[in-house]
């Protein structure tokens, strides 16, 4: 499902990713780790398309993220699911506008949108919350609105930022068991973190982040 | 594809309507570069108009030299209404003459008893055919008009033609400012629109990373970058009717700019369609100019 073939990615003379190859299988669950600076977040971007590597080649879906042009961009975005570090939601709409998002830019029929974010919120435990806005809500509701937003669309596969890594211990475990439900259903999950607890709670695959330099 | 329309229409009218004060400003600065165009332009076809309708009036008054008897002077007049260049010709005898100049100046008879019989001639009043009235073929007529029994030729054609090399002057002036008026609109409004999707870019970055396509994004903000262009053309045209029908006016009392009528305070179909669609393109171009910048810039 993700494939990666000798990925760099150097921003001028600094280079955060060193030759990374890699392959996750659909359906499976791996964590990124690696210390602050080591390129998780860098390799995330370059999954969803927000940067282009320097060289080798990467696939997602079966879609070349590393020749993808602007106009091609949304296609491999509307078969991912990403979960932001700082939730990117749009604080003056509703909740259910912020997940009905995803919906909407495939255009998908309001009925059908209301239908499939009321569903979702319910998986997130944020039922009955739909019209209230972001920031009436607090940060682990905010997280769960992030990830209703992510697997709204169903995506083939989900990547988290350092989903827990503004909760608190309680609140980072029911973020985790929703992931992993959602793991579960097919997708494949990659969660970039440096939670090393909350990896030996949950243990699956880890792909360790050195430097810009991978290691398994 | 309806749900799409759909939502970019719900998107376009929710936006307009939670950035009032935003879109006001746009709306309002499309209307001040309007105003300023529609003015200049206006101004410019208002001078325009008044020297056609000067052009149109130019006649000539050929008087007749003393001794040149009536008979004479009857068949003057019929060798010159002969002339394919004429249009009409009156003539005036000297008669006729001083009767006219004595009732429009009164205090005059004294001064015209003292002159004695001769003392206002007679004429032949010309009005050319349109488009004989050229500079070249209007000087090759007065050559051929010539004549010893005429005294004088008296035509307004000198300063017609001082004032349209004036308005060659001030049109290649105009078309100079005109441009830098355009530009400044066209930077102005996309300045503005560049502020508008600034202080929507969390709303804007956050739809492109969920898989929004440029044309999704942008179709609401052409909408709504052409419902600014409306109303700030709707504003300018509003506002150039009543500058048109109270400056013009007044000029008009001041300056007699001939026989049209200048100052009804409508600006024509024409013109109100031709800021409408410079005001809606203002709008799309600025909106569709700063959403192609935020799409380049975002991640």
């Amino acid at each position: 499902m993700i494939r990666l073939y000798h990925v760099s990615k150097s921003y001028g003379s600094a280079q955060v990713l060193h030759d990374v190859t890699f392959r996750l299988s659909k359906g499976e669950f791996a964590y990124l780790t690696g210390a602050s600076g080591a390129g998780k977040s860098t390799l995330l971007k370059l999954l969803y398309g927000a940067e282009a590597p320097t060289s080798g080649k990467l696939l997602v879906g079966g879609v070349d993220a590393s020749k993808l042009g602007p106009a091609r961009l949304p296609l491999l975005r509307r078969n991912l699911g990403v979960i932001f570090q700082d939730f990117k939601l749009i604080p003056n709409r509703t909740v259910f506008d912020n997940v009905g998002l995803a919906l909407e830019v495939i255009g998908a029929e309001r009925r059908e949108i209301s239908r499939r974010v009321n569903a979702v919120l319910n998986v997130v435990g944020l039922g009955g919350k739909g019209e209230r806005r972001p920031l009436d809500l607090s940060g682990g509701e905010q997280q769960r609105v992030a990830i209703a937003r992510a697997i709204v669309n169903d995506p083939a596969v989900l990547l988290a930022d350092e989903p827990t890594g503004n909760l608190d211990g309680a609140m980072a475990v029911e973020v985790m068991e929703i992931l992993l439900s959602i793991n579960l259903r097919g997708t494949t999950v990659l969660i970039a973190t440096h939670d090393i607890g909350l990896m030996e709670r949950f243990p699956h695959r880890r792909l360790r982040l050195n430097a810009g330099r991978m290691s398994e | 594809m309806s749900a799409t329309l759909g939502h970019i229409l719900r998107r376009a009218a929710r936006s307009l309507w939670e950035n009032l004060s935003l879109n006001a400003v746009a709306a309002g600065v499309i209307a001040a570069a309007l105003l300023l165009g529609g003015a200049f332009w206006g101004a410019m076809s208002t001078l325009n108009d008044a020297v056609e309708v000067w052009e149109r009036d130019v006649h000539l008054s050929a008087y007749f030299a003393s001794g040149v008897d009536e008979a004479r002077q009857r068949a003057v007049l019929a060798e010159v209404q002969a002339m394919p260049e004429v249009e009409a010709v009156t003539w005036v005898t000297a008669t006729d003459a001083r009767a006219y100049l004595e009732e429009r100046v009164p205090d005059i008879q004294p001064i015209l008893v003292e002159l004695g019989e001769d003392a206002v001639p007679a004429s032949l009043e010309i009005t050319l055919r349109a488009r004989y009235i050229g500079d070249e073929t209007l000087s090759d007529f007065v050559t051929r008009l010539q004549r010893a029994e005429f005294e004088e030729l008296d035509y307004g054609k000198e300063w017609v033609e001082r004032l349209t090399a004036f308005l060659g002057l001030l049109k290649a002036l105009g078309a100079a400012l005109g441009t830098l008026l355009v530009m400044a609109a066209v930077f102005l409004v996309g300045n503005t629109m560049h502020l508008v999707t600034y202080a929507r870019r969390a709303e804007l970055e956050t739809m492109k990373l969920v898989g929004a396509t440029l044309q999704f994004i942008a179709a609401p903000f052409l909408i709504e970058g052409a419902v600014q262009g409306l109303i700030g053309a709707l504003l300018a045209i509003g506002a150039l009717s009543g500058l048109k029908a109270v400056l013009l006016g007044r000029i008009q009392e001041l300056v007699p700019l001939g026989q049209a009528p200048l100052a009804d305070g409508s600006l024509g179909l024409s013109t109100v369609l031709g800021l409408l669609t410079v005001g809606v393109l203002l709008g799309v171009v600025g909106c569709g100019s700063a959403v192609l910048r935020f799409w380049r810039q975002a991640p």
